[in-house]
């Protein structure tokens, strides 16, 4: 401990300096359906050091404590006290090499995509080597390695190149052109599977992904496309693969736009198949699912509100055939979004303006023919099967006075339980929500909103509210609840939180009880994913 | 029991004993039109500038960023000040910045942290989080964000502009 204030002390110089942040989530479970958690306490720690030396050279290492259990909902790869984060970078005129731990992503991730999401439990870094160069016109990097699996690393390995070319860039007529190459490439040698007669796997222990993507922009309108396509690899289906099940993949994804001043209007286009990737192929399927190479979120809007993230969409980038009445091979689907400021004096503006904005988003299986014995389907390009998912939204956003104003969102979400968990039922709800804020004097505010969920099927209806007062800038309290009043059979649950939380420049400390649901919290100023449970909790965050 | 000890130890000392970060590193990042810059290139050289990490999803990012929008005139004319909004939205949320910040009138620059590497490189875990720099040196960080709050950035660039 002496060594390491000297080290400190001793490296702080003029041309270097040394800093690091720290990182807490516990919790105190006090009631738990898993009896490994029931009356325990959990706690995830990290703790990130850095060290930049004439602005040349960097050194990172992060070390996480999962102790003396790891919170619920996180991989059992996450265990004890370990080194997780060690790299070595060093840049100089455009060239960068780097070895140890790299985060990395190529266009929108849809090849390739490494991140650290504490939050979800997501590390998918390489362990590798990573070298780099760019100038004004082109950006290239090459990477290779193994990715991260918690305290281990996975059995196959990863290579992947990217390029990045401006073609043009005028700041004169503003327009710009740039064109995109990848190739990411996961070698993996299977063992013989332990079966009789013993038969070894048919397609290659190599699987290629090859991507392409334009981006263009011309004044206020944009477009993009990125297209990806992978090689024959087999087809993980209840953590078996079979030689009769090989197949190819493809991810489409085409962008448009125009954002004017005042106005701003976005639409996707994006196309998946059988775009499952992993560093470990039997990682498909899993529950955390990890060594993740690529990227495939939900292109769905993100919300906020604790009623507006119940049913929430994932996206379906894989092959899955779970039973004969339920096949998929992917999703096909589109997001539309629209923003307009209301002008300050018009009739709807009011004194101060206003924002408007709508999104429009629906997912679908891809049509095509299916067959459960044998294994196997033939999808069509663009056909859209059964929808899996679909949602409407308007969210207002108003200032009444110096001192009020309030958001007003309203939301109608088509949820295909049957296609999206795997699971029975669809779910139509209405969700209406008023977000409120009123500025007080001495730096105090106070901020409340209602919600509730309109719902014939499922859980049926719900209704919710929320108080959050901030004494100051560093100090904040808040209650909230959520009641499935409706819901007779399960009688009316309810899921509330109510804690305080100090903030001091980069340092925040924060404490809560209650029963939350999984989802998006934000309360405190901070906006962060807290998973499901009940007890009390406390979180430590803080930069120096 | 001992080794949580000990490790909590170590963090207490650390805390105490490291410098803050002095400066902005110099990491890659994007224009909203798809551009490669580096984070150096930004920077307000020769004044201020009030890093603020945000996200289209992040109610209590954008109440901030709004509130600031109606004060960055004065903010630019009379101090000097530059606003750096760099947005940490993946592709999931990216397409939906461009026509947001259209659609919201905001006149500051919008920068874009794709893969999170800049965010990543401040050691920054939560957001809204915003850093003021006087060239590329951090004089002052903060995470979260109340209502009114944005004025308090304002008091204390004058602070350090009377040092």
């Amino acid at each position: 401990m002496v060594s390491l204030v000297m080290i400190s002390k001793g490296f702080s110089q003029e041309d270097s300096s040394f800093y690091g942040s720290f990182e807490s989530n516990g919790i105190y479970y006090q009631e738990n359906e898993n009896d490994k958690y029931n009356e325990q306490f959990a706690s995830n720690n990290y703790l990130n050091l850095n060290y930049i030396f004439k602005s040349d050279w960097s050194f990172e290492a992060q070390v996480e404590s999962y102790s003396p259990l790891r919170l619920q909902g996180y991989s059992d790869s996450f265990e004890k006290t370990h080194l997780s984060t060690l790299n070595i970078n060093y840049s100089k005129k455009g060239f960068g090499l780097t070895f140890g731990s790299i985060y990395e992503q190529f266009g929108s991730g849809l090849a390739l995509r490494t991140w650290e999401d504490r939050q979800l439990g997501i590390n998918n870094s390489i362990w590798g080597v990573r070298s780099t160069f760019e100038n004004k016109n082109i950006n290239l990097k090459l990477i290779g390695g193994w990715q991260k699996k918690g305290s281990q690393i996975s059995v196959g390995k990863v290579i992947g190149l990217d390029s990045e070319i401006t073609v043009f860039n005028s700041n004169e007529i503003y327009q710009n052109l740039m064109l995109g190459f990848s190739y990411v490439g996961r070698f993996e040698n299977l063992a013989v599977p332990a079966i009789y007669p013993p038969v070894g796997y048919d397609f290659n222990d190599l699987t290629n992904l090859f991507s392409a993507r334009i981006d263009y922009v011309k004044n206020d309108f944009y477009f993009g496309y990125e297209q990806v396509l992978k090689s024959e690899d087999g087809v993980t289906q209840f953590g078996l693969i079979l030689n009769d099940f090989v197949k190819r993949g493809s991810a489409h994804t085409m962008n448009l736009g125009v954002a004017k001043s005042g106005f701003g209007f976005d639409f996707t286009f994006r196309r998946l198949e059988n775009m499952g990737f992993f560093g470990d192929r039997f990682e498909q399927g899993e529950l955390f699912g990890e060594t993740t190479i690529n990227y495939l979120p939900a292109l769905t809007k993100q919300h906020d509100y604790l009623l507006t993230n119940i049913n929430i969409y994932e996206s379906q980038p894989y092959v899955s055939f779970p039973d004969p009445s339920l096949m998929k091979a992917g999703e096909i689907g589109f997001q539309v979004d629209l923003y307009y400021d209301i002008k300050k004096g018009s009739v709807f503006g009011g004194k101060y303006g206003s924002n408007l904005s709508l999104n429009f988003s629906s997912w679908y299986n891809l049509d095509g023919e299916y067959s459960y014995n044998p294994l196997d389907y033939k999808s069509d390009f663009l056909a859209f099967g059964q929808k899996y998912f679909s949602e409407q939204s308007i969210e207002l956003r108003k200032k009444w006075s110096e001192n009020f104003s309030n958001i007003f969102l309203f939301v109608n979400k088509f949820y295909n339980k049957r296609y999206i968990e795997e699971k029975l039922g669809e779910v139509n709800s209405q969700i209406i929500v008023v977000d409120n804020t009123v500025k007080l004097e001495n730096k105090r505010s106070l901020r409340f909103e209602l919600q509730h969920l309109f719902n014939k099927d499922d859980k049926k209806n719900w209704y919710g509210y929320g108080l959050e007062y901030n004494f100051n800038y560093n100090f904040s309290a808040y209650y909230n609840n959520i009641v499935n009043y409706q819901n007779i059979e399960d009688d009316k649950p309810n899921y509330y939180s109510f804690g305080a939380s100090y903030t001091k420049n980069s340092s925040r400390f924060s404490l809560s009880y209650g029963k939350q649901r999984g989802g998006l919290l934000c309360y405190g100023g901070i906006c962060r994913y807290v998973p499901e449970f009940k007890g009390l909790s406390f979180s430590i965050n803080t930069s120096f | 029991m001992l080794k949580k000890i000990k490790f909590f130890s170590v963090v207490f000392m650390l805390h105490f004993c490291i410098n803050a970060q002095e400066n902005v590193p110099n990491i890659a990042l994007k224009t909203i039109s798809g551009s490669s810059l580096q984070s150096s290139e930004i920077l307000n050289n020769d004044g201020f500038s009030i890093i603020s990490f945000w996200a289209t999803w992040c109610i209590p990012c954008i109440n901030e960023l709004d509130a600031i929008n109606e004060l960055y005139d004065s903010w630019n004319e009379n101090h000097n000040i530059k606003v750096l909004a760099i947005s940490t939205d993946d592709a999931r949320s990216k397409k939906r910045v461009r026509p947001m910040i259209s659609g919201k009138n905001w006149v500051f620059d919008v920068y874009l942290d794709t893969n999170q590497n800049f965010k990543r490189s401040l050691n920054i875990s939560g957001i809204p989080h915003t850093i003021i720099a006087y060239g590329s040196k951090i004089i002052h960080r903060r995470i979260g964000y109340s209502p009114g709050e944005e004025k308090d950035l304002l008091k204390i660039i004058s602070n350090y502009k009377q040092k």
